[in-house]
């Protein structure tokens, strides 16, 4: 794998451990999953994989989730009948975050839902009661989407396919943002990430995750919350969306993103000449060299 | 799929009658469960379960869970036999690991007469040491499987 030298330029001065972070790039991911309370629970698919003389480590951050030592996981009972999904770790965070407020929601959107991972995270979380509306702007993706709720025997939810932007003006409880990006952070599965890379790419994910960012807020009803999340590490795609927030709807504000057990880092406090407002401290990066998984970025707002 | 108005959309009159009362007759599946969700038809027979509220709403392309077809007579989905596999209470075929392995892997089986005593012949849920598999035909002995293609899979740990 070559590493862009502008990427290394970009990144390295903001982590704690340059050669730590650019080798855990190369290295591959553990193989991970979440078990779909919908259908199961952890004790019972522990007990079965034990059974299997397959090694499970439950994950600290995370009850449901589980490191398996074996990658064939996908070949077993409780993949096919839906009671896992194998998910990246990083990936369970955003629904993770607002846990508390999914269990007492009754209208959920999840805006960017393809594949579904998230959704039927979301689903189970909402105790599959209530409606979660799962859109996803990409006809191609719908399918998946639908697959995978399918497979997870989630009830509440409303698949829609349209441009978020020109959603209509509902309002929402609680609302997922997992915004399109340049999925740096996803290096350590997708080894064609850096083939495209580049900070033109960058600037253009920004601008339309500013756009969605904004649209995603006026959707949420009064006191709702807003997830904000991506799995880069471009400061353009994340600490950049967040100030545009703040600086156009000056009400929006930032609770802490933390989880017991996992090691979050400080935002970028400036980029590119800008300084970026204090509030923004609130959210929190994953560095993949802190807890071995992808990179990721995440933001609460409230309203 | 119709998506007009908040509350569910079925036709023709009885087909919502006719489900949850199959699904209770054959399965034991207690109308109950249903009353949070709502009930909506696309073409092709298909019912789907879903929730309440649903907003008026372009480019719906699902609400809820496919859970029967309806032509003439009621054909149960696996998604739905999967879903609320643990609350199903009667005609259930319990399959032996070889019988499971082919059934996930879309063929059918001969069940063991004692695995069918009692069963009349229709549709069934296929268990595995409790895990709920999916839907099945029982007919002249033999459980004919109805697992939909892209749901195949040749398990290697069961």
């Amino acid at each position: 794998m070559r590493i862009p030298d502008r990427f290394r330029e970009r990144y390295c001065s903001l982590v704690d451990d340059e050669e730590a972070f650019l080798s855990c790039l190369g290295e591959l991911l553990p193989k991970s999953f979440r078990v779909n309370t919908i259908k199961s629970s952890a004790d019972e698919v522990m007990r079965r994989f034990e059974g299997y003389g397959m090694g499970l480590k439950r994950v600290p951050w995370y009850g449901d989730a589980f490191i398996c030592d074996n990658p064939e996981a996908g070949f077993s009972l409780e993949h096919f009948t839906g009671a896992i999904y194998i998910q990246e770790l990083v990936s369970m965070l955003p629904p993770l975050l607002v846990r508390e407020e999914l269990g007492k929601s009754r209208f959920v959107l999840d805006g960017c839902a393809a594949p579904g991972s998230k959704s039927t995270q979301i689903a189970a979380m909402m105790g599959n009661k209530g409606t979660l509306i799962a859109n996803d702007v990409s006809y191609s993706r719908i399918r998946a989407l639908k697959f995978n709720l399918e497979k997870a025997g989630v009830l509440n939810t409303v698949i829609t396919n349209r441009d978020l932007n020109a959603f209509q003006n509902l309002k929402f409880e609680t609302i997922l943002l997992d915004a399109p990006c340049s999925s740096e952070g996803t290096i350590r599965k997708n080894y064609d990430v850096f083939d495209a890379w580049s900070e033109g790419g960058i600037r253009q994910f920004s601008n339309v995750q500013k756009q969605l960012i904004l649209k995603a807020f006026d959707m949420l009803m009064p006191e709702g919350t807003l997830v904000y999340s991506t799995c880069t590490f471009a400061p353009e795609e994340n600490e950049e969306v967040l100030q545009h927030l703040i600086d156009n709807r000056p009400e929006a504000r930032l609770e802490k993103a933390s989880f017991d057990g996992l090691r979050t880092s400080e935002t970028v406090g400036s980029w590119n000449g800008t300084e970026f407002s204090g509030e923004i401290r609130n959210a929190a990066r994953i560095w993949p060299h802190h807890n071995d998984t992808g990179g990721f970025f995440l933001a609460k707002v409230r309203k | 799929m119709r998506r007009r108005g908040t509350s569910e959309v079925i036709s023709p009159p009885g087909t919502k009658e006719k489900v949850f009362g199959y699904l209770e007759e054959r399965f034991g599946l207690e109308r109950s469960l249903f009353d949070d969700y709502g009930l909506y038809m696309a073409s092709k027979g298909r019912v789907y379960l879903g929730p309440r509220r649903v907003p008026d709403l372009p480019k719906i392309a699902t609400i809820g869970l496919l859970i029967a077809r309806v032509h003439g007579t009621v054909k149960p989905s696996t998604n739905l036999l999967q879903a609320l596999g643990k609350r199903v209470s009667r005609n259930i075929v319990n399959a032996t690991r070889e019988q499971a392995l082919a059934y996930a892997r879309g063929g059918d089986f001969k069940p063991d007469s004692a695995a069918v005593d009692g069963i009349g012949d229709g549709y069934v849920l296929v268990r595995f040491e409790g895990a709920s598999l999916g839907c099945g035909l029982l007919q002249k002995g033999m459980v004919k499987n109805m697992l939909p293609k892209a749901k195949r899979l040749e398990l290697r740990y069961i």
